[in-house]
């Protein structure tokens, strides 16, 4: 007990140092003092500790740069940290999936992106815009489409004849399979009953990759959104044939829209925030309304401009309906037959695994024959001591299975205590060792790089 | 075509007009006679160290938590200090692949097991300082290029389609085939079977189907190569120490040495290496770019390359030669940095995970790269080749200081710098994503590469397979279906053909050295 209070204090205190030379009573005094202190603190407000904001995108990307501005002028609203914390992998499954399932005290937000209307219709997550609670729609970007500066087609129609005479299917891609903007294109064929098989979707990682493609002429024609192409049209590199959707781009005005050419057909990917279900109405309230003010503020609008993001707020509660709404017209293109046709690949999933066993086998046994006895290595197996090593890694598997109740400090306490007793180390070298790397790490990690350590029983 | 005409703008021998001339004054003026600059590099330089050094933490995380600071700083201070942090972070993961094997990127994953070898003849200081000199060489070589090549190379990375990145992937996992010594290659092959198989786990990327999840919602993320690297060398290396302890008894594996650390040494290594090794820095600075400038590619790629390159010939027990060989790498790991610029700058394209944040923040700066940069603000991208070459000149001091520090760090009784190991692995794991996953997975790795390479296994190979398994897969997917599933495609293009007589060629190498080694075997035995 008294060695997490000592680890407490070491935490919330840089003075700890200072403490070192005191007698042993008067630290105690110390102590009770600080954790009462910080237990009242606690209880009164709300936000009291770092706020983790999800984004299931990588850093670097739209989504993350937009996750990162909120972050910052939200700190400044709510007056607690607030860290991004990049849950990427599963083309958005594993963001999504966490920021549904976060405890509901609130203190974990989601920077939803269109994907969540997306995934559930493939079965890939069961999480739909009903998982969550919306707090407020930031931005939405329409589709547009482009080809090669050098290319024949100047206008969405000659497209469409282009995709309607086909006779070998033309290369399109912009991002993954199934993606939003695979969606868009998908949809519009549909919507003027194009051939769905002249257009042959190329499946790639996001919108760079599918631009640099374009360029090194391995495509002709890319969808995705006008702020992600913005450079290359400017170098004159590329060509926006048109935008999908019926109002022109604030920041591209000069790109004609879809409806400008006959073709009634709209679509385009959003960002809004989100709380996990069952958080209390105070704080929600508190949340949404430090949202829509950050959302209103004219630093958020500069950075959103200058991004090129076209901004498009609303509060929780239309975000609600407009996500019901545009979750009904996804899964009526999704679930197309045509649709789930085109998101056919030339190799099976389980073609690469199956490769990489055959090839295993042929290399194991090619090695196996070809083994010279006397070259390899004798380990000393008879010496090596299993014991520690199981010891060691039931330790860490029982760190990370407490991790979540008792908060880093006391489990990282633990484990280091632990491990040290194993390896003989004397009990007072033990507690110096502890009470040093265990708070400067909390604190290197937690305060420092804003990198969110779960916080348990102790901890900010 | 539009593009001659500013590629000019970055090749002065084009001609140096009067106003690049005032572009150039102006770019000195901006970067040398500012203090506040000098200082925000030095800080981000110490940052870039930190970050760098913590296993867990990547170059891009320190970019984008830097991010936010960002904002109120002017672009010349910003790009400053990214750029600095960027080349100290990549430099810094050499100090605990060196001290502790554990590699802080998958560039130094390519020469973990080697540099730990010559660790263990305590030689970990004079490494590290070759290290550093190394990385500084292979950065200012990088931004040199950028200055002079960047436009000629950017009409290079133009060229390259899905196919050319099929064969350039193919090309770096076979040269971690190359690089193992021989004897063990078939296990080296394993190895990166084994990445790659594990690679396939979790939701694929094309097909967005998922496999191996076993209805595991936390596998659909996959096996994220950072904590699967820090549990396959670090954490297995704390295990390989553990079970050397007999039961009963106090760890007391000696103590290796890091040996001393003497700035002269390192000045004479570098000498040497300008003197004896002027075609290994000019063909690993080169590699680093050209491939580092490939989106996607990036410096992971480049330093295996490079390290194949300059392995491939040496014996195991020649250190002076196998230290050469790890220069080469990481010369060629810190030209990538520079070489990733060259699309960002040029099209606006990323050439990896760190261009990409700073392609936000200039556009934040109301900066649209792209060849207009060239011409309207051609001061600020002098800036950035000057702050490249200044960033690479910060590191050295700062370098050598982490390098001593380290020593310190290091030279902690076993059985207590065994524990922070371990805590830093789990928390540098944990960091990454937030997520007990990645702990667990961490653990899981640690354990399989404590039993690999107890067997003779390299580990070096599943880091790469698992880092390319999927890009690898996807391109080939990719190529497939823009050729309608005919196989032909993947060689129907030019310079898709020559990059497939490429990787043939260092596959008939690979089989011709082991023909060669079983008959010498033979005839010995």
């Amino acid at each position: 007990m008294l060695s997490s209070s000592l680890v407490r204090v070491a935490s919330v205190s840089h003075s700890f140092w200072g403490l070192k030379h005191l007698n042993r009573i008067r630290l105690c005094v110390v102590l009770v003092i600080l954790v009462l202190h910080a237990g009242c603190e606690r209880a009164e407000q709300w936000p009291a500790r770092p706020v983790t904001l999800l984004c299931p995108w990588s850093a670097g990307g739209g989504t993350d740069r937009v996750s990162r501005q909120m972050a910052v002028q939200l700190e400044v609203e709510l007056g607690v940290p607030v860290n991004v914390v990049n849950a990427t992998g599963g083309g958005g499954v594993t963001g999504h999936a966490r920021g549904a399932l976060a405890r509901p005290d609130g203190y974990t937000l989601l920077m939803a992106t269109v994907e969540l209307n997306m995934l559930h219709w493939r079965g890939l997550c069961p999480v739909t815009w009903a998982s969550y609670r919306p707090l407020g729609k930031l931005n939405e970007d329409s589709a547009a489409v482009f080809v090669r500066a050098d290319s024949q087609w100047q206008t969405v129609t000659d497209l469409e004849e282009a995709f309607r005479d086909a006779t070998a299917p033309v290369a399109v891609s912009g991002s993954a399979s199934g993606s939003i903007w695979h969606l868009a294109l998908a949809g519009w064929l549909l919507e003027r009953d194009l051939p769905m098989a002249s257009a042959n979707w190329i499946s790639s990682k996001g919108s760079a990759p599918s631009l640099q493609e374009l360029l090194a002429r391995g495509v002709d024609v890319v969808c995705c959104s006008i702020p992600e192409a913005a450079t290359l049209v400017d170098a004159g590199e590329v060509r926006c044939l048109g935008v999908m959707s019926t109002e022109r781009c604030p920041t591209a005005p000069e790109i004609p829209t879809f409806a400008e050419q006959g073709v009634e057909w709209s679509v385009g990917g959003w960002r809004g925030m989100m709380y996990p279900p069952g958080v209390s109405e105070d704080r929600v309230q508190r949340m949404e309304a430090a949202i829509a003010k950050v959302a209103a503020s004219d630093e958020f609008r500069n950075f959103m401009d200058e991004a090129g993001f076209n901004m498009s707020i609303c509060g929780g509660e239309e975000f609600g309906r407009f996500l019901e709404q545009a979750d009904k017209d996804f899964g009526a293109i999704l679930t197309q037959p045509a649709m789930r046709q085109q998101q056919q690949a030339p190799l099976s999933p389980w073609f690469m695994p199956i490769l990489l066993g055959v090839l295993g086998v042929i290399a194991g046994g090619v090695g196996v024959s070809t083994r010279r006895p006397a070259v390899v290595a004798k380990v000393a197996a008879a010496d090596n001591n299993l014991r520690m090593m199981v010891v060691c890694t039931g330790a860490i598997a029982a760190f990370a299975v407490v991790l979540d109740t008792v908060g880093y400090v006391v489990a990282a306490s633990l484990l280091m205590s632990s491990l040290l007793l194993l390896l003989r180390v004397r009990l007072l070298t033990v507690c110096v060792v502890v009470l040093t790397s265990v708070p400067v790490t909390y604190h290197a990690f937690s305060v420092l790089l804003g990198v969110p350590l779960p916080w348990g029983w102790l901890g900010w | 075509m539009r593009f001659l005409s500013y590629s000019g703008c970055l090749c002065p021998g084009a001609g140096w007009g009067g106003d690049m001339n005032d572009a150039l004054v102006q770019a000195v003026t901006d970067v040398l006679y500012r203090p506040d600059l000098w200082l925000t590099i030095v800080a981000a330089a110490c940052y870039g160290i930190f970050v760098g050094a913590v296993p867990g933490l990547t170059a891009t995380m320190a970019v984008a938590l830097f991010v936010p600071i960002a904002y109120w700083m002017d672009s010349v201070s910003a790009i400053a200090a990214i750029v600095t942090m960027v080349a100290c972070a990549i430099f810094s993961g050499d100090l605990p692949t060196i001290f502790l094997r554990i590699p802080g990127t998958p560039a130094s994953a390519a020469y973990a097991d080697d540099a730990y070898r010559l660790t263990q003849k305590g030689q970990a200081q004079r490494l590290l300082g070759l290290a550093l000199t190394c990385s500084i060489t292979g950065g200012i070589l990088g931004a040199v290029m950028l200055m002079f090549l960047g436009g000629q190379l950017a009409r290079i990375a133009k060229l390259f389609s899905a196919t050319e990145y099929f064969w350039l992937y193919v090309i770096g996992l076979s040269c971690a085939v190359l690089v193992s010594s021989g004897g063990a290659r078939w296990k080296a092959v394993l190895s990166l079977l084994l990445g790659l198989l594990l690679s396939t786990i979790g939701l694929s990327a094309v097909h967005i189907e998922p496999r191996f999840t076993f209805g595991m919602a936390a596998l659909y993320q996959g096996i994220s190569f950072i904590p699967a690297m820090i549990g396959l060398f670090g954490l297995s290396e704390v295990f390989s120490n553990l079970a050397q302890a007999r039961d009963g008894q106090r760890v007391t594996v000696s103590h290796s040495s890091t040996g001393q650390f003497s700035v002269s040494q390192t000045v004479e290594d570098l000498g040497d290496r300008f003197r004896c090794h002027k075609r290994g820095t000019a063909r690993s600075g080169l590699l680093g770019v050209v491939i580092g400038m490939l989106p996607g590619a990036g410096a992971d790629i480049a330093a295996w390359v490079a390290f194949a390159a300059a392995r491939k010939a040496v014996p195991a027990d020649n250190d002076s030669a196998l230290r050469n060989a790890i220069g080469d790498a990481t010369t060629a790991n810190s030209a990538a940095l520079a070489g990733g610029w060259i699309p960002a700058l040029v099209f606006g394209i990323p050439g990896d995970s760190v261009t990409a944040i700073v392609i936000g923040v200039l556009m934040m700066k109301n900066v649209t790269p792209g060849p207009a940069i060239f011409v309207d603000q051609a001061p600020l991208v002098y800036s950035i080749y000057l702050v490249f070459i200044l960033a690479n000149l910060v590191m050295f001091p700062i370098g050598l200081l982490a390098i001593r520090m380290g020593g310190r760090i290091v030279q902690l009784p076993r059985q207590v710098l065994l524990p922070l190991i371990v805590l830093f692995c789990i928390t540098g794991s944990y960091a990454l994503n937030g997520s007990l996953f990645d702990v667990i997975t961490m653990l899981l790795s640690g354990v399989l590469g404590f039993f690999l390479s107890h067997r003779g296994f390299p580990l070096g190979p599943i880091v790469l397979g698992l880092v390319l398994g999927g890009p690898l897969e996807e391109r080939l997917i990719q190529s497939l279906t823009a050729a309608a599933g005919s196989v032909g495609g993947l060689v129907a293009r030019p310079l898709a053909c020559v990059l497939a007589l490429a990787a043939a060629a260092v596959w008939l190498g690979i089989s011709w050295a082991a023909v060669r080694e079983m008959r010498q075997g033979k005839t010995r035995g």
